[in-house]
């Protein structure tokens, strides 16, 4: 067989596990949770945060509020859909025997572990994109309102044309913008990185509570994981034994990865613009450790006996 | 590939498992070799906990030898690209409860790299072959028990295999559920596919195979051709219809009359009680119609 065909029968059977894997978390009634989330997002319409700009700046704050409440939701959602659905697929197969009829069939252990991967990505994928779509929807709808509000306000006031101009884009740069687009994907990513790492742990652990709950403490651990470095490096540059200290930490953060590089959402929320290029880095970051953990998975998985 | 290249070949196979508490790793199989010619069908009996099982997977790639190697049509079964001549139905399967009996099949032979009007046509013959073409827009959770054991026979012959591996086919089917399971692997012998099943149910193996292997405490401990196995070399059966009670007392004066030959039993065969089960089942079917 030549490489190209074998490379094609590969993508084939890792898109035929992909989405089977989509269709049976969908099946599970996975998708209810969306009105969970239109709750969440109707119910951040109505939240007060303390004003404490000019009337100016009113309405903003609602802006900012429907923001964070959907970014924190989608958040929340995607990690535990990662983590939880990961933790599910591999076990119940194995549960169900339903792996031996599928690796009797001419299909190699890592296509199987990359489809089901992808194919919880894909659900991820498709979750965000929904909720993105509700948001997106929501905020466009408010900030026009927002604009009217403010608009009238400075025509009342005898704005001169460029500070209405200001004010126009101020509102805008709340509403939703391409940084905005960038964050969802930014929580995709993060999401992408901790499902890989699921799988990992779900190849060797024995249920998938354990899985569960080890994949929340690496993703609680990455958030202070750079801090932890940090302080450890100080501290052992002063006892001259640098070398050592280092070697440790490259070794920590290869294995873990650091989520503190996502906090740029929270500027997003803010109306900061999110750089082109610290999307590219996020990208790079969130494809690194899914290769790094796909493969260890594949290594444990190989040797594994059923 | 030619036809003298064996369907299975498994020469000296070994597997320990570890355990966490003995010293000792469990042997579940000690030295077993077994060799499947294409064409034959291959019973392997034994006991609850023998090694049946775990000689079917070692063969499947399912767990690696301690020593000893397994092929299929001659190929080493840890590649995967031996898997592409077998098909596996696993004892007591349970397939994706999500999917339906169609979408099952659909989603095996995706697997084997079948596409388009092929898998459609192929789906479509072995929803029929295995009788589930009325079940096939069900979902598998609402399946039976024999539903089961035919779609996964069903999925197993998915990619038109030359060996099919069946691990006890019949475990927890009724009657007529076994006995259509049996239906089909004599199907299957007549098409020319190799069959290894291995079963705890002496009756039906006697049934299917054409060659038997008795595996006990993981070793091979009889193995050859079912006829030469279980025939009496000392004895002879005469079974004959509408005889006449005076050609019978005819023959018996004529085996007295011989010196060696001794008349050891003479009756009506009986039926078995499955025979006789599945002929008033049968009955009751007709006459309700």
């Amino acid at each position: 067989m030549n490489p190209l065909s074998a490379l094609t029968d590969h993508v084939a059977r890792i898109t035929v596990i992909a989405f089977h894997a989509f269709t049976q978390l969908v099946r599970m009634k996975v998708f209810y949770f969306l009105a969970f989330f239109a709750l969440i997002l109707i119910a951040s319409n109505f939240f007060n945060l303390p004003q404490h700009e000019g009337p100016e700046a009113a309405g903003i704050n609602v802006l900012r509020s429907i923001k964070s409440w959907s970014l924190g939701a989608m958040t929340l959602f995607s990690i535990v859909l990662s983590i939880v659905s990961t933790a599910l697929l591999l076990p119940k197969d194995v549960e169900d025997r339903t792996l031996y009829t599928i690796l009797a069939k001419p299909v190699p252990r890592l296509d199987y572990l990359a489809g089901k991967l992808l194919g919880v990505l894909l659900l991820v994928f498709v979750s965000l994109a929904l909720m993105d779509l509700l948001m997106t929807g929501i905020l466009q709808i408010r900030t026009n309102m927002v604009l009217g509000d403010q608009m009238a306000f400075a025509e009342a006031r005898g704005w001169p044309a460029e500070e209405k101009e200001a004010l126009k884009n101020d509102i805008l740069a709340q509403g939703p913008t391409a940084s905005l687009q960038g964050a969802v994907v930014s929580v995709f990513l993060r999401a992408a990185i901790i499902a890989s790492l699921a799988l990992l742990i779900s190849t060797f652990s024995s249920s998938t509570l354990f899985t569960t709950i080890i994949a929340f403490l690496v993703y609680f651990i990455g958030h202070f994981q750079a801090d932890a470095r940090a302080a450890f490096l100080s501290q052992e540059a002063g006892t001259g034994d640098g070398f050592f200290a280092r070697v440790v930490t490259l070794l920590v953060a290869l294995v873990l990865p650091d989520f503190q590089l996502f906090n740029v959402i929270d500027a997003v929320i803010e109306g900061q613009v999110m750089p082109l290029v610290i999307l590219g880095k996020l990208a790079l970051m969130a494809l690194f450790y899914a290769v790094f953990y796909i493969i260890a998975s594949w290594l444990i998985f190989a040797k594994k006996e059923f | 590939m030619s036809e003298s290249t064996p369907a299975v070949e498994i020469r000296h196979l070994v597997k320990e498992f570890k355990t966490s508490f003995k010293r000792q790793p469990l042997r579940a199989v000690d030295d077993v070799s077994i060799r499947i010619m294409p064409g034959e069908v291959y019973g392997l009996i034994g006991p609850n906990g023998s090694g049946k099982s775990t000689t079917m997977k070692a063969l499947l790639g399912l767990v690696a030898p301690t020593s000893g190697q397994c092929a299929i049509f001659g190929k080493d079964s840890l590649k995967v690209d031996s898997r592409n001549e077998v098909g596996f139905l696993p004892e007591n399967p349970y397939f994706y409860k999500h999917l339906s009996g169609k979408e099952t099949l659909e989603f095996y032979g995706k697997l084997c790299g079948i596409r388009g009007a092929i898998l459609k046509d192929r789906v479509t013959e072995l929803l029929e072959l295995v009788d589930l073409a009325g079940a096939s827009h069900r979902r598998i959770g609402g399946y039976s028990k024999g539903m089961l054991q035919r779609i996964g026979l069903a999925q197993a012959l998915i990619q038109q295999p030359r060996l099919v591996i069946l691990d006890e086919p019949t475990a927890g089917v009724d009657p007529i559920g076994s006995r259509e399971i049996r239906d089909l692997i004599f199907k299957l012998r007549e098409q020319g596919i190799t069959v290894f099943l291995c079963s705890h149910l002496l009756e039906q193996v006697q049934e299917v195979c054409d060659h038997v292997g008795i595996i006990f405490r993981g070793k091979m401990v009889k193995e050859g051709r079912l006829e030469d196995l279980i025939a009496i070399e000392d004895q002879t059966e005469l079974i004959l219809k509408d005889a006449d009670p005076a050609l019978i007392a005819e023959i018996e004066a004529l085996i007295a009359r011989d010196a060696k030959a001794k008349l050891i039993r003479t009756g009506k065969p009986r039926t078995t009680l499955e025979r006789l089960f599945l002929r008033e089942t049968k009955k009751q079917e007709t006459l309700s119609k």
